[in-house]
């Protein structure tokens, strides 16, 4: 929808820039001289400065999780359950300027994302857990098990109150602003593959509102290759749709990559030629090693019931994050994981909420906490952040006596592994949960912390022609760093 | 560190006179920034110039700006001088920056003593009109065999490769220039025999010919216009609609006319400014033309359900960049930071685009505008203001003052003259067209033949409901396939998978319960229409207790019907979708369901009727969502034991009555016979009143749009046929109230109740009736009430489009037909000569070849200097989009190799890139080309044009060509996905990926095995040894070395070897070589 101007940054500095900030510009320009002089080319695959972390596992819990009765308990809704929010101390938090300051309206009118004015109680306990005594609903016990290994960023917002938030979470950009490429898109575009036989960006579980590409200005080679979990059907055209048999495939294979490098003596110097054939050997290899990595029968008993595997409501999201495990293990860079489809997504507890997410955390809880042991037992949590987020909370209020609506105003968000402190809490929202307070984060400071962990400056990952602000970019959350 | 000290001393507001300021490093940026807009080359305003202090001193209107500071006092806005920049024009300066202007006054103003005048940023080449420059007479102009000589493309080419001592590359070889300029002009590949005629001709004596003949051939082939319409269409947008369910949200629903415009008027050569105007403002130029109207499709587009801003910032965006090459979206917010294009032009813009609105207009022999309708734009609010909107944000628009309608004065300076459009009437009034209320009494008429054939079978059927008032059903005339008594458990017949089946007391019991499917395969096809009749008892189960009949199953497809005591104890259809199995509520029955007793369910299907008897009781009656498909049969139970007793398959011929959906078609009782009997009748009654009602309203609109005398008694007329017509309608409901038809809601009081009312009504005198609807508007936004919508069209237009339309098509547009020879070029040639296509101004790149560039686009405008005789389809006329093709593509330089292989040094060393042509490039198939090539080298593909897209379900078996495949922002092609499909927000280029997911499809999709098997039958008639010989050449377009047919040979003897005990060894081998071929680099490679 929307293209910048074709500028390259140095022409653009040089052009907008005014005498207010020639220190910065010489400093800027300098930086860039390099770069600038010879034509612009793509990053090389190198991290830009010393890594952190290897992989990450993002975990989305799709049309959005409750702050509340997950990470961010708050008493106050009980004290004053059934009452107005004007007519508790806390009156404030319904002041419109601070509701107009990040809501940014698609839909007019909308029938969601309504501020709703009654205190709806918590609709589960919470219990304080681990040394650092964090507090974690009761839905999530095994997840609380590792809360020593956890940060909680409890001080996120969004800015659109409909579920566009679930393409904002992963790309920084609102709705409105058109398609931008997501955070595992950039990863996947400034990194290098830690392994020549697998795709190095994968995406599982079902995205049900949101845009399912990528990598869009990026470009194709970097969307996420959606994965299913089933050995026999793992990725579009993986195996011959026809009765071709492996060994004559082989044959063909081989013929081709011989074709091919034939054909360099009647087309010398073909770059493209060259990413031909590396890119059909690397498919080949995948439709080999694919199958292979999703086979779970090899796992021990212990580790699939850790996972909870033996179990009909946990095997599913177990199935992909064991699955998750051992790509990370094989170097797999980032591997996207939606929980939650049907309407806009599993989560979106407009009413029913004790009900749906009572259900839907005995999916997620006993997986998640497998995949944070089992990464850590085997070494990988070093080097693997695990992020559990979702695109927004829900309303302290009550939608319909038993619901909560979209909240954009202060979620949570938790990360875990690869450089990031476990037991700690950053930042806060206040005592109703409705604003974040202290240290405010937008959904892009995340996706910096990330890049950040990798090694990755994403100001040196701008292509030309397309301009990114600062707030796609966000800021690394130093605090939770260790 | 000269830099650090001005950074100290922005950040201490108090400054110190030790501090010296720059003027062109600290000064000059910031007017530039925010004044030389209003005071410099472009703008003079207060006829006072800021961009060299000289002008300064000058002055303007209130004299020097610098004397007794002047400026500043302007810049801070001090009482009495207006703040600058105005509010409406910028943003004010900050204190920092407003404090370096003040100490640089302080110090004395000084500047560089030959300080220039900024340039007038109306001389950027791309503003001023193309000049036809003169073509070069380069002497080193190689002539290649049979060659035109006077080509002007390759005498450009040949200036540039002679100043620079660059050698072009010869000729291609005829075969691959063939396959280059097939693919190139209707995006696909010569057949075997086009080939073979085309390098016979090229042997003759006149080559020249040979490769004109093709070129000539080619454009006027039908297929032409689809492939370059694919082009058009990236770069225009063109998106099917898409919503939530039947919500429409963005583009229109029947966009796809537009899409026909694009085809046949590139096949027609329309005139490329003929096109541009249609697309614009067919409505107010040619308001009657329905076929110029799909044009405005272009507009309706960008239609956005939630946000008008958003609809229109991208009408502005794509309609500057598309047809100007400027970026006018760079100023919604701010004025242009390159071009001179203010913020306040932004709006102007907007302005232009403000009052329109869409609306479907109905088409011949379609009477629901839901169902096809041409999508068109009009001007509907003709005084809605525009504002600018601050800072670019819509929440704070300028209400001081509303926005005129304009250009930037940078490219129109003397601006738009606009001059408001009266409409004819059968434009606004499209109702009054002759065939729309032909629509609507064909439609009537076709009510009434349904009505009258309806009561000749309920008069036949009443006859013999009569006669045999106590006679069963009828005879049975369906062949019995199979039956089986379930004695025994036949695995030659039957598969069983999952479950426990077991023979217990000489009958077959399935035992295992819990949460799994046991299911018995039938192993023989079952035909698509068939009878099964299952007798068995459910024995028991933890919880669902189902059992019944599974059809058409295959993976990720099928339909089932099956009985559960598990309350609502019931009957179920079910069927699976995008691989989840969907239950719905008018697929299920309630039917009690005892344990330990034998049901009979007897099933009908036929297409996608379901009729569900159980235990001879009425049937439940249902319509499959979704398309039937081959698969197998199967006895299934979930969560249940059963005994199975007796199974028996049947056809089911046509005269089997079935039960459908809200009718009834089977024998029925004499009472039920009589009373659809008064149903037809009724039926027809009512469609009769509605043609007396049409045509009464018909006169009647004819008579206001006329200003009759007699109006009020048209109306009179009219209002009173309506009401006889809705009369016949109570009437006719009531008559199916009575004889209890299914999809009736209401009980016959209700219905008697209506009736009366409905007779009451017609009593009473009244002239207040329905005009016709000839045309819909598509809703303004969400919250648009429908009464909004049914309001009659303006009379009037306010011709702003008109004016821009013109403008942008006229021949002194610079801009225009340069943006469009560069699109066209870049085509052809795999690089623009502009590389930023969609930004032509100052921000955007210079022209590699400016002076071709601008005879091309003269060219485009002008045609041929004088043309000879006129060309074949029509060329030699201006603005003609295929003599530009016809040009290029027989240019030496369109002819040359793409590979580098004997270049000279000096080429590869200052031209690597190959920036001044001295080969050609290599591109890469698009992703229909790669689709479309498959299916035509198989032979496949189906050459029907136009219509409503493929949708999605449709489009696996679909062998049509790929533009006609539903293609929209959220819903595309798998297999055209993989391929770097047309974006459809945003694609001034393709994109050319080289990812591994092409060789998965290119391997493993049945599309491209399926034409690897098709192509080697094609050649299965050759020896083996020509076989691969040819199919190197036909599908590579070269033929194959020494090596690459002893590679192609030692695999095919390993394929051989590998299946040398089955029978189809020799066609395997074939097939896979050939798909080795397709996946080789130069098959998706254009050569």
């Amino acid at each position: 929808m929307h293209q910048d101007c074709p500028c390259t940054r140095r022409s653009f500095l040089a052009q907008s820039a005014t005498g207010l900030f020639s220190v910065a510009l010489a400093s800027l320009l300098e930086r860039d001289a390099e770069a600038s002089e010879t034509r612009w080319s793509p990053p090389d695959g190198r991290p830009h400065f010393t890594p952190k972390a290897k992989s990450v596992i993002w975990l989305f819990m799709n049309g959005g999780m409750s702050h509340l009765e997950s990470f961010d308990p708050k008493p106050m809704l009980n004290r004053y359950a059934g009452r107005s929010i004007t007519d508790t101390p806390y009156a404030y938090v319904m002041n419109p300027e601070l509701l107009n300051r990040n809501n940014r309206v698609v839909v007019v009118n909308d029938a969601n994302g309504q501020q709703r004015s009654l205190c709806y109680p918590l609709q589960v306990g919470f219990r304080k857990h681990g040394q650092s005594g964090i507090e974690v609903s009761d839905w999530f016990p095994h997840v609380a098990g590792c809360i020593d290994d956890i940060a909680v960023v409890r001080s996120l917002w969004t800015s659109d109150n409909n579920h566009g938030a679930q393409t904002q979470f992963h790309s920084g950009r609102h709705m409105l602003d058109g398609n931008y490429p997501t955070v595992g898109a950039w990863i996947n575009y400034g990194l290098a593959s830690l392994n020549d036989n697998l795709p190095q960006y994968i995406s599982m579980g079902v995205r049900p509102y949101w845009n399912e590409r990528d990598g869009h200005y990026l470009g194709p080679a970097h969307d996420a290759i959606p994965l299913r979990v089933d050995p026999a059907r793992p990725v579009d055209f993986i195996r011959p749709e026809t009765d071709t048999r492996a060994d004559e495939q082989a044959i063909g294979f081989d013929l081709v990559g011989r074709l091919n490098r034939e054909s360099a003596n009647r087309f010398p110097d073909d770059p493209a030629l060259r990413a031909r054939i590396r890119s059909y050997e690397l498919a080949f290899r995948m439709q080999r090693s694919l199958p292979e990595v999703l086979d779970v029968s090899g796992e021990s008993q212990e580790t699939r019931r850790l996972y909870g595997l033996d179990n009909a409501t946990t095997a599913p999201f177990g199935q992909q994050l064991l699955v998750s495990r051992r790509l990370v293990e094989r170097g797999v860079r980032f591997i996207q994981i939606q929980h939650g489809g049907g309407g806009a997504g599993a989560w979106d507890a407009h009413g029913g909420l004790r009900a749906n997410h009572s259900r839907n955390c005995a999916m997620v809880d006993k997986p998640t906490a497998g995949l944070l042991i089992d990464l850590k037992r085997r070494g990988l949590l070093d080097d693997t952040i695990v992020v559990f987020g979702t695109e927004f909370g829900r309303t302290p209020g009550a939608q319909g006596g038993d619901g909560r609506d979209h909240h954009i105003y202060g979620f949570s968000v938790w990360l875990a592994g690869g450089g990031i402190k476990g037991g700690v809490v950053h930042g806060t929202t206040d005592e109703l949960g409705f604003h974040a307070v202290e240290h405010r984060h937008y959904v892009t400071d995340i996706h910096a912390t990330l890049m950040h962990q990798l090694g990755l400056d994403s100001h040196r990952l701008v292509i030309p022609g397309r301009q990114r602000l600062a707030i796609d970019h966000g800021s690394p959350i130093r605090e939770i760093i260790s | 560190m000269i830099a650090r000290s001005t950074i100290l001393l922005l950040l201490v507001p108090t400054l110190s006179q030790a501090q010296s300021v720059d003027y062109l490093r600290d000064v000059k940026p910031i007017l530039a920034a925010s004044c030389y807009t209003c005071h410099g080359a472009i703008k003079q305003k207060g006829d006072l110039r800021l961009d060299t202090v000289a002008f300064m001193k000058t002055g303007g209107d209130n004299g020097s700006v610098l004397k007794d500071g002047l400026i500043l006092k302007h810049i801070l806005g001090e009482k009495g001088y207006r703040r600058m920049p105005p509010k409406e024009d910028g943003e004010a300066l900050k204190p920092a920056q407003a404090a370096v202007i003040k100490l640089w006054i302080e110090q004395g103003a000084t500047g560089p003593k030959d300080e220039k005048p900024e340039p007038d940023p109306r001389d950027h080449w791309a503003f001023r009109a193309p000049v036809r420059p003169a073509v070069p007479k380069a002497s080193g102009q190689r002539k290649l065999a049979g060659e035109s000589p006077h080509n002007p493309i390759d005498a450009f080419l040949a200036a540039e490769h002679e100043k620079y001592g660059l050698i072009p590359q010869g000729p291609v070889e005829p075969s691959l220039w063939m396959r280059r300029v097939y693919l190139d002009l209707i995006g696909l590949p010569p057949t075997r025999e086009e080939m073979q005629e085309f390098l016979k001709d090229c042997a003759s004596a006149k080559p020249q010919a040979a490769y004109a003949k093709v070129v000539d051939r080619l454009l006027a082939s039908p297929q032409y216009g689809e492939r370059w319409g694919r082009h058009w269409m990236d770069i225009w947008r063109y998106s099917d609609w898409w919503g939530l369910g039947a919500e429409l949200r963005n583009s229109q629903r029947h966009i796809w006319h537009w899409r026909d415009w694009i085809v046949e008027s590139l096949n027609k050569d329309k005139g490329y400014d003929q096109m541009l105007r249609e697309m614009l403002a067919a409505d107010e130029l040619y308001p009657t033309d329905a076929d110029a109207l799909r044009g405005t499709g272009f507009l309706a587009r960008h239609y956005f359900l939630f946000n008008r801003t958003t609809w229109l910032d991208e009408t502005i965006e794509h309609t500057s960049k598309a047809f100007l090459g400027i970026t006018m979206n760079c100023c919604k917010c701010h004025d242009h930071k390159y071009d001179a294009f203010t913020q306040g032009d932004y709006y102007r813009l907007r302005a232009i685009f403000e009052p329109y609105q869409i609306r479907n207009d109905m088409v011949p022999g379609e009477t629901n505008i839901d169902k096809n309708g041409i999508p068109r734009v009009y001007d509907a609010n003709l005084d809605v203001p525009t504002y600018r909107h601050v800072r670019g944000n819509e929440a704070q628009p300028d209400k001081s003052k509303a926005m005129q309608p304009g250009l930037p004065s940078l490219l129109l300076p003397n601006g738009l003259q606009i001059k408001p459009i009266k409409l004819p009437m059968e434009a606004y009034n499209p109702a009054l067209r002759a065939f729309v209320v032909e629509n609507y009494v064909r439609a009537a008429e076709k009510q009434l033949k349904d009505g009258q054939d309806e009561l000749a079978k309920a008069r036949s059927r009443l006859a013999l409901a009569e006669k045999n008032q106590k006679q069963t059903p009828p005879v049975d005339k369906s062949k019995r396939l199979l039956h089986d008594d379930f004695a025994s458990l036949k695995k030659a017949r039957w598969q069983p998978f999952g479950g426990d089946w077991k023979i217990e007391n000489g009958k077959l019991v399935q035992q295992k319960t819990g949460a799994v499917r046991g299911a018995l395969r039938l192993r023989d096809d079952v035909p698509t229409d068939f009878e099964a009749r299952v007798k068995f008892a459910t024995l028991g189960g933890d919880t669902y207790k189902s059992v019944g009949i599974s059809f058409d199953v295959d993976q990720d497809h099928e339909a089932m019907v099956y009985l559960t005591p598990h309350p609502p104890a019931r009957i179920q259809v079910s069927f699976k979708k995008d691989g989840k199995h969907v239950y719905p509520q008018d697929g299920a029955q309630q039917h009690a369901v005892p344990l330990n007793q034998t049901h009979e369910v007897i099933l009908r299907v036929r297409g996608k009727l379901l009729n569900v008897s159980v235990n001879g009781k009425p049937p439940l009656v249902y319509r499959l969502p979704i398309a039937r498909r081959p698969g197998k049969l199967e006895l299934i139970t979930y969560d249940a034991s059963a005994r199975f007793e007796e199974f028996v398959l049947l056809t089911l011929p046509t005269d089997v009555a079935m039960l459908n959906v809200g009718k009834q078609d089977g024998p029925v009782s004499e009472k039920l016979a009589r009373a659809l009997v008064r149903v037809a009748e009724a039926k027809i009654a009512h469609a009769e009143a509605t043609m007396v009602a049409l045509r009464a309203r018909a006169a009647a609109d004819r008579a206001i749009a006329d200003n009759a005398t007699e109006v009020g008694a048209w109306r009179r007329a009219a209002a009173q046929a309506e009401k006889k017509q809705a009369l016949a309608l109570a009437e006719w409901t009531l008559a199916r109230a009575e004889a209890g038809q299914a999809e009736m809601k209401l009980n016959s009081a209700q219905a008697k109740a209506a009736v009366d009312a409905a007779r009451k009504a017609l009593a009473i005198p009244g002239d207040v009736y329905t005009p016709l609807v000839g045309s819909i508007k598509t809703r303004e936004n969400n919250l648009e009430a429908d009464a909004n919508r049914m309001k009659p069209f303006p009379k009037e237009s306010t011709g702003r489009r008109a004016a821009l339309a013109l403008w942008v098509a006229d021949r002194d547009n610079p801009l225009t037909a340069r943006v469009a020879v560069n699109h066209i070029w870049a085509r052809h040639f795999g690089q623009p000569l502009v590389a930023t296509v969609f930004d032509f101004g100052r921000k955007g790149a210079a022209p590699t070849h400016p002076e071709l560039l601008d005879w091309l686009a003269v060219e485009l405008m002008d045609g041929p200097p004088s043309p000879p005789t006129p060309l074949p389809g029509g060329e030699g006329r201006k603005w003609s989009m295929k003599h530009i093709h016809r040009l290029i593509v027989l240019s030496n330089a369109y002819r040359m190799t793409t590979s580098s292989l004997g270049a000279s040094e000096k080429n590869l060393k200052i031209d690597p890139e190959n920036r001044s042509y001295w080969r050609m490039n290599t591109t890469r198939m698009e992703s229909q080309v790669v689709r479309d090539s498959l299916l035509h080298l198989a032979g496949d593909l189906d050459l029907t044009r136009g219509g409503p897209p493929v949708e999605t379900p449709m489009q696996d078996a679909s062998k049509r060509r790929s533009l006609y495949f539903f293609h929209s922002a959220i819903e595309r092609n798998k297999f055209l996905m993989t391929f770097d499909e047309a974006d459809p927000l945003d694609c001034y280029r393709r994109r050319e990926s080289i990812i591994p997911q092409h060789a998965l499809a290119l391997s493993n999709s049945k599309l491209a095995s399926g034409a690897a098997e098709k192509v080697a039958i094609r050649l299965e008639k050759l020896p083996p040894n020509d076989f691969a010989r040819e199919a190197f050449t036909w599908l590579l377009g070269y033929a194959p070395t020494a090596n690459e047919l002893e590679a192609c040979d030692r695999a095919m003897a390993r394929w051989r070897e590998l299946n040398k005990m089955r029978p189809d060894a020799e066609r395997r081998a074939r097939s896979q070589l050939i798909q080795a071929i397709l996946n080789h680099n130069d098959f998706i490679t254009i050569r």
